[in-house]
């Protein structure tokens, strides 16, 4: 497979290399090609990852490590590094980088990319690779004293895990206690009323300034890479997407799958279901933002603030959208591969009018928002130039979605490296350029906007489509099985970010890896750079405009 | 002064008793009353009001379930506090852990009892009025403070002593500044005394159509008004100024490790120094228990200018962000300490060269 040509005009000015001219610039790195459905793969010296990340992100412009993927085969360990450009995503290339059955060791690449630090820790932790030269490899979702690997291939399910309490590291363990300094260590969660879920924040103050947070996550593993992979392509994996960012993005995720599968098994949707897909994400997004919007104010503001309750308010009239188009009003299992379930609800003028009034009402809700929230000047004071994340830095951790957008980086996948109807619709890419607290939650308040933009546009296309080519799916066979040893890696553009899925196929029909790529915890990873030198309420708000879930950092 | 009758005399009047055991038998059962309809109006504050009046703001419709408008959540809630089991977590330093939630309800009570709450029917509703009465007041609002150390310091919980610290830094930043912009009612009314300075606001400013606007230190000087009520949020510890307990960053603050009798003490004490936040501010600047109608309904007035200010502290939790901790410093020394003695200086230019 080689490249997809991109057809966009966008992707002009950014010069693209061959395969070939790649393999030149690489030179005797590489030892084997190993290309994808979606890119070039080159399969490099276990020691020469840094190098090779190092030519492609400084001569070839690969700037976004979107993904360290780890699999084990039969004869060998694999870490594959997803490689794109902020500036053209569709622009990608796989580092494959093989590792000794008997001792998985390779090198690391987080010298080159910040954000390979908690994805190799990741790798470490659920397959087994070890990774020279990385500077903090330890567990990250499971806890330390778990025993064995659970996506690796020897790994005994049914031997118990058995920990008892002493065992564990005690987060007041004399080493946090130095005489010298006057520091003080303070454990902000698991349980705490900001962590927007069960969020653990090792952290070090001076007074009440942070020294250094570190997150601790995995309260919320569910192995849902696991469960996945043992789905069926057709009809199980479906239904899980919904359970990874469940703040009302369901429609979102399950369009990751469905893409990613999609092309995988080369299945076309009908475009009738391609403009009910991009309604519904839509109605999705609006949810999640007013949600962040909602969760932002209390915890800035308070948490008896009317801002938290107008906003579920809203988010509850798109909420009642998405029960009627769906069934469900939060794990939606709406979508299908080829398709949607089910055609819009009947009587169609009913949901039509019920979601144009939703849009009518909409621009009223978000002057509110601004003259309640944005344009306070306290609100201004606690979150303007607080929480900086430089557009270098948040490149460098891999940061996607608002939080990108909000430090100037115009990146959006849904224009970028288009999918369902979006290139046909007419709408803009946000992005404010403060880096801080306050540029973040605007870029997701312009959002909402937009969104309704593209809702609108939908309906229009909706209302005016000939009754008998309402083709709601594609003909998709019972069973799917794509072709042994093809993989693939695909994203779309989630409420959180670049929301990615790799799945390697078998010639069964479930996935032999199925890896997700949640914009969640890469964003989470970019939480001490904002934080250090801060009060602990900026550290507070700054969690808050990251708009973290953390059934999608944990999976 | 003297020409008005005090509760306590009153009561051991009616009772015939007089001397010492009259002193004693009045006073007691004066504080009892007046302690008593404080802490009713706090009981009909906290389980109650506070949450219709927050959802009232939120688009909620809170409690409706037990009782015409949802009211006998207030013994339900009484029951269901107390019964809670009462947590004292290892390691606590006591008896000042005890200590601490009885000084911050006894502080704001105490405080009280200089209070001129106006009259209702033949009864002056005031217990004491000495010389020093503005002073005083103060001095026994300020105790509080001491209990929020106290508290946070023994609950040996990082949270907690984050909380007790905010505490000390918001009230040594906002008192200052609050008792400052006191004085300048001090010298238009040349008294200390509370009663004094509620007589002293009783002329009229001007008329404006047949209805008198009297002057009421509120109208005199709206300047300094506005730099009290910012001071006394601060002071009492209400958003945007709620810092010390700031729930999303520090947990619950020196009240964090508090459970069941003690949790209801601190709450109590928290809202009976709203109240009497509210009563300060009614007698320095609205006129104590001044309005229309005859001077025997006084006492009403008065608790619609307390209930008023609570309202006051509600709708500001619904609307406004929290300033952070460094921010409330600077407000605290760079902005009101500054702006209090200009107001001052100014008053007392004033007062001596008018007046």
């Amino acid at each position: 497979m080689s490249l997809e040509v991109p057809d966009t005009t966008e992707t002009d000015e950014v010069p693209e290399r061959t395969p070939d001219e790649l393999a030149a610039l690489l030179g005797d790195l590489v030892i084997d090609r190993d290309d994808h459905l979606n890119a070039p793969g080159f399969v490099i010296r276990p020691d020469a990852v840094q190098e090779t990340l190092s030519r492609l992100k400084q001569e070839a412009g690969y700037d976004h490590l979107s993904l360290v993927t780890a699999q084990e085969y039969e004869n060998r360990y694999e870490s594959i590094y997803h490689l794109k450009k902020f500036d053209d995503p569709t622009q990608e290339v796989s580092v494959v980088v093989p590792a000794d059955k008997d001792r998985p060791v390779s090198e690391s690449g987080e010298a080159v990319f910040r954000t390979a630090d908690w994805h190799e820790r990741e790798a470490y932790d659920l397959i087994g690779i070890e990774y020279d030269d990385h500077p903090d490899l330890r567990r990250i979702l499971l806890p330390e004293t778990w025993q064995g690997h659970p996506l690796s291939m020897d790994y005994d399910k049914d031997r118990p895990q058995i920990a008892t309490l002493p065992e564990h590291a005690n987060p007041l363990a004399d080493h946090h206690r130095d005489a010298e300094s006057d520091t003080m260590f303070l454990n902000i969660g698991p349980h705490h009323p900001a962590t927007h879920g069960v969020l653990h924040l090792k952290t070090i103050l001076d007074g009440e300034q942070v020294i250094d947070v570190e997150p601790d996550i995995g309260y919320l593993h569910r192995c849902e890479e696991q469960m996945a992979q043992s789905g069926t392509y057709r009809h199980q994996i479906m239904p899980y997407p919904d359970r990874w960012d469940y703040i009302s993005a369901g429609l979102l995720n399950e369009w990751a799958y469905a893409r990613a599968a999609e092309d995988l098994a080369d299945i076309d949707v009908p475009e009738y279901a391609q403009v009910i897909r991009t309604m519904g994400a839509e109605m999705c997004r609006i949810a999640a933002h007013m949600l962040a919007l909602a969760t932002f104010a209390l915890d800035v503001n308070g948490d008896f603030t009317a801002t938290f309750m107008y906003a579920i308010n809203d988010r509850e009239r798109v909420q009642d959208l998405l029960e009627d188009l769906t069934g469900q009003r939060l794990m939606f299992n709406y979508f299908r591969l080829g398709g949607v379930v089910w055609d819009l609800p009947e009587p169609r003028e009913e949901f039509f009018s019920k979601t144009r009034d939703f849009l009518d009402q909409l621009p009223g809700s978000v002057e509110e928002y601004h003259d309640l929230v944005t344009a306070n000047e306290i609100f201004q004071m606690r979150t303007i130039d607080t929480g900086i994340l430089p557009p270098a830095v948040a490149k460098d951790y891999g940061a996607t979605g608002p939080v990108a957008r909000g430090s100037g980086i115009d990146y959006d996948l849904r224009r970028d490296d288009p999918y369902g109807y979006y290139d046909e619709l007419d709408w803009d890419v946000v992005t404010e350029d403060g880096c801080d607290n306050y540029s973040r939650l605007l870029v997701r308040m312009r959002e909402v906007e937009e969104s309704a933009k593209i809702i609108e546009q939908c309906v229009d296309l909706l209302e005016d489509w000939p009754e008998d080519e309402r083709t709601i799916q594609a003909n998709v066979p019972r069973t799917l099985r794509p072709d042994d040893d093809t993989e693939i890696y695909r994203a779309v553009e989630a409420a959180k970010g670049e929301l990615g899925i790799y799945m390697r196929a078998d010639g069964t029909d479930k996935p032999a890896r199925f890896k997700i790529r949640s914009p969640c915890f890469s964003n989470l990873q970019t939480l001490p750079e904002m934080a250090n030198g801060e009060y602990i309420p900026d550290v507070i708000a700054a969690l808050g405009s990251l708009d973290i879930v953390l059934g999608e950092v944990d999976r | 002064m003297g020409t008005v009758q005090l509760f306590p005399e009153f009561v051991s009047e009616t009772l015939g008793l007089s001397g010492v055991l009259g002193d004693v038998v009045g006073s007691l059962v004066a504080a009892a009353v007046v302690g008593n309809i404080v802490l009713a109006f706090t009981g009909v504050a906290g389980p109650w009001a506070k949450r219709k009046i927050t959802a009232a703001f939120t688009d909620r419709i809170a409690v409706d379930r037990i009782g015409p408008f949802g009211l006998l959540i207030i013994p339900a809630a009484a029951v269901q506090l107390l019964a809670k089991e009462l947590i004292v977590p290892e390691g606590v330093d006591r008896p000042t852990w005890d200590l601490a939630p009885l000084v911050l309800p006894a502080s704001a009570l105490l405080g009280f009892s200089v209070i001129p709450m106006g009259r209702l029917g033949p009864v002056n509703l005031q217990i004491a009025d000495p010389e020093v009465g503005l002073a005083l007041v103060f001095a026994f609002a300020s105790i509080a403070s001491i209990s929020l150390v106290m508290a946070g310091y023994a609950s040996n919980n990082k949270y907690s002593m984050l909380g007790g610290l905010r505490a000390v830094a918001q009230n040594l930043a906002y008192e200052i500044p609050l008792i400052v912009t006191a004085m300048s009612v001090v010298i238009f009314a040349g008294t200390l005394q509370t009663s004094g300075i509620v007589a002293a606001q009783s002329d009229v400013l001007f008329s404006v159509g047949g209805f008198d606007v009297p002057t009421w230190y509120a109208f005199v000087n709206p300047f300094a008004f506005v730099l009290f009520l910012t001071a006394n949020m601060a002071e009492i510890g209400r958003n945007p100024f709620d810092i010390p307990e700031a729930p999303t960053e520090i947990v619950a603050g020196y009240q964090t490790e508090y459970s069941s009798a003690y949790f209801v003490l601190f709450y109590l004490g928290e809202f009976v120094h709203i109240f009497l936040g509210g009563a300060i501010l009614a007698v320095t600047f609205l006129g104590g228990a001044s309005g229309p109608g005859p001077e025997s309904i006084g006492f009403i007035w008065f608790v619609v200018k307390l209930w008023g200010f609570f309202l006051f502290t509600q709708w500001a939790r619904s609307a406004l962000p929290r300033v952070r901790i460094d921010q409330l410093i600077e407000i605290g020394w760079k902005g009101m300490l500054v702006l209090s003695f200009a107001n001052l200086v100014l008053t007392a230019v004033i007062v001596g060269v008018i007046a």
